[in-house]
């Protein structure tokens, strides 16, 4: 196993002052399935971007792969997604956009063309590969962005908010990506819906972009206290079934809850 | 945003965006479309060179119709080249303009006391036409090629990285410096109502323009980032889009060369 991402105190000041983060010390093991929690602006996609070594940090360092602290080097293995389609797409057509990380990388060109095709296919973008990417709506651009990353089968996924602007039907496309996906995987969100569906341990930011908890899915999300203090809210069926179950029997998502329901009723 | 200003940008922003992104017809099936893109991208760049080096009217002239007919070839409508290559030959037909009153010759008019020459005139009718022609070609490569494969293509026959570096940079920063401008005009135009007068579209547009300076820095920063995260640093290198040369390849890239030559012949003697 060992380590695939260590960061050791690490923040970050933006040019005009604000700091994002603040000292983060995390690591995260081979294969781990982590989602990165907290309110807006409390510097998730900063953390992401220093995690991913697209921004200097103020302080700290990150070591990846227990090899090298020298992110360019591994950029083949990392996957990461910015949070603004907008920031992800540049090229002028979808294809070519999918394309464009397994071209940079070295992925050898039939792999990647069936790639576009199975990612195209899966994400419904098969009819959009020739269109500029600018021209399509938030949800398609999206989705063109996720499959972007996918594209050049990076070992570790950061993926800042990706199931942002998608509807119900390619929300579940991309989740059967992500759980397919065999790698470490860290999800960066304000929404907490989504993250027993793909986690199983949670890092939360604080508002003030230091690291408040790290434990697991349940133990983070049932206690809402701890989340409200910092600007977040437990699932709906945690809050629903709060007082009436034990706190280790709380349903996460709406499918435990039903189930939950439909074992009582017998 | 109102009024006069309001409505000129956003048609300006909407033209050139629309230059920019021009690609669709390279998707059609047309004489260029189905060369090689090497062979596109050499001969159709050798033209362009050719007019840049030529000092006759009627040499520009012959590569003004060479331009047309391949533009016809591949199904490029010629109102829509010229509308996406009309600025450059105007910009630079305003800069060279004094020359008509600096060079010597004969004097055909005089303007507010100044003789303006026929050395003058032809002078400046020429340049304009051959940077016309010249960015006519240019684009003519763009509307038929995808960009990818134009960048694939200067890999190939080895042009420095740098510079294929810089041009595939460049293409994508005006890519995006259009868009942006965009989403702000339409951001803004979103929530202002009512009447602003002419004037307080001028003070709109000012502070607009301050602001969609700081946007496009911070956006190419973002997008830089989001390059960077798919190996955007490492030189480009998209797949190759080129195929056996076939018949046509040769004639184009040999017409190139006849052009060339004749134009260095005409220009220089031998
Ligand atoms: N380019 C920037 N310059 C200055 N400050 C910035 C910049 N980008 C973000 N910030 C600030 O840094 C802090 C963290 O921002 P960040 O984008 O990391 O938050 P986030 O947790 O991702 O929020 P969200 O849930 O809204 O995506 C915020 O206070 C924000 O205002
Ligand atoms: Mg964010």
């Amino acid at each position: 196993m060992g380590p695939v991402i260590e960061a050791q105190g690490l923040s970050y000041e933006y040019p005009d002052g604000t700091t994002a983060i603040r000292n983060v010390d995390t690591t995260v093991e081979r294969g781990e399935r982590v989602a990165v929690v907290g309110a807006n602006g409390s510097g998730k996609s900063t953390l992401q971007l220093a995690l991913g070594g697209l921004i200097d940090p103020s302080t700290g360092s990150v070591r990846y792969f227990g090899e090298t602290t020298d992110a360019e080097a591994v950029r083949e293995r990392l996957g990461v997604l910015l949070q603004d389609p907008d920031d992800y797409l540049f090229n002028a057509t979808v294809r070519e956009d999918i394309e464009y990380g397994p071209a940079q990388l070295g992925v050898p060109r039939d792999v990647a063309e069936r790639r576009v095709d199975r990612l195209a296919d899966q994400l419904g973008l098969l009819d959009l590969l020739d269109r500029p990417p600018f021209r399509l709506s938030g949800g398609e651009k999206q989705r063109a962005a996720v499959a972007s990353v996918f594209a050049f089968d990076p070992n570790v996924l950061l993926l800042d908010e990706p199931f942002g602007a998608v509807d119900p039907q390619y929300r579940e496309r991309i989740l059967d990506l992500v759980t397919d996906h065999e790698g470490t995987f860290l999800l960066f969100t304000p929404s907490l819906d989504m993250v027993p569906e793909v986690a199983e341990r949670v890092i939360l930011v604080g508002q003030n972009g230091s690291i408040v908890a790290d434990r697991s899915v349940r133990e983070v999300l049932t206690d809402s206290s701890l989340l409200v203090e910092n600007g977040l809210r437990p699932p709906a069926p945690v809050e629903m079934f709060e007082g009436v179950l034990d706190r280790d029997e709380l349903p996460l998502t709406v499918s435990e809850a039903r189930r939950y329901l439909l074992k009582r009723e017998q | 945003m109102t009024g006069v200003v309001a409505r000129s940008a956003e048609s300006i922003t909407g033209a050139l965006r629309a230059v920019f992104t021009a690609e669709q017809v390279a998707a059609g099936d047309g004489f260029l479309q189905q060369r090689d893109p090497r062979v596109t991208l050499l001969s159709v760049s050798g033209f362009a060179i050719a007019v840049m080096l030529t000092r006759s009217l009627s040499v520009t002239v012959m590569f003004g119709l060479i331009t047309a007919v391949l533009a016809w070839l591949s199904a490029v409508p010629l109102r829509r080249l010229a509308t996406r290559c009309a600025v450059a030959p105007f910009v630079s037909a305003l800069i060279v303009f004094p020359q008509v009153v600096l060079l010597p010759g004969d004097p055909l008019v005089q303007v507010f006391g100044l003789a303006v020459t026929d050395a003058g005139v032809a002078y400046v009718v020429l340049f304009t036409m051959r940077v016309g022609v010249g960015v006519a070609l240019l684009s003519l490569i763009v509307m038929t090629t995808k960009f990818s494969s134009i960048i694939a293509a200067m890999r190939e026959l080895r042009i420095p990285v740098t510079l294929v570096w810089v041009i595939a940079v460049t293409y994508r920063y005006l890519f995006l410096f259009f868009d942006e401008l965009w989403r702000l005009i339409l951001a803004r135009n979103s929530r202002t109502t009512g009447r602003l007068g002419s004037r307080g579209g001028w003070y709109d547009a000012k502070q607009l323009a301050g602001i969609f300076l700081l946007r496009t820095l911070d956006c190419g920063e973002r997008v830089g980032q989001g390059m960077r995260a798919r190996g955007g640093d490492r030189p480009p290198s998209p797949y190759r889009r080129s195929r056996t040369i076939d018949m046509y390849d040769y004639t184009l890239a040999a017409l190139a060369v006849i052009v060339m030559v004749g134009t260095v012949v005409i220009r220089w003697g031998l």
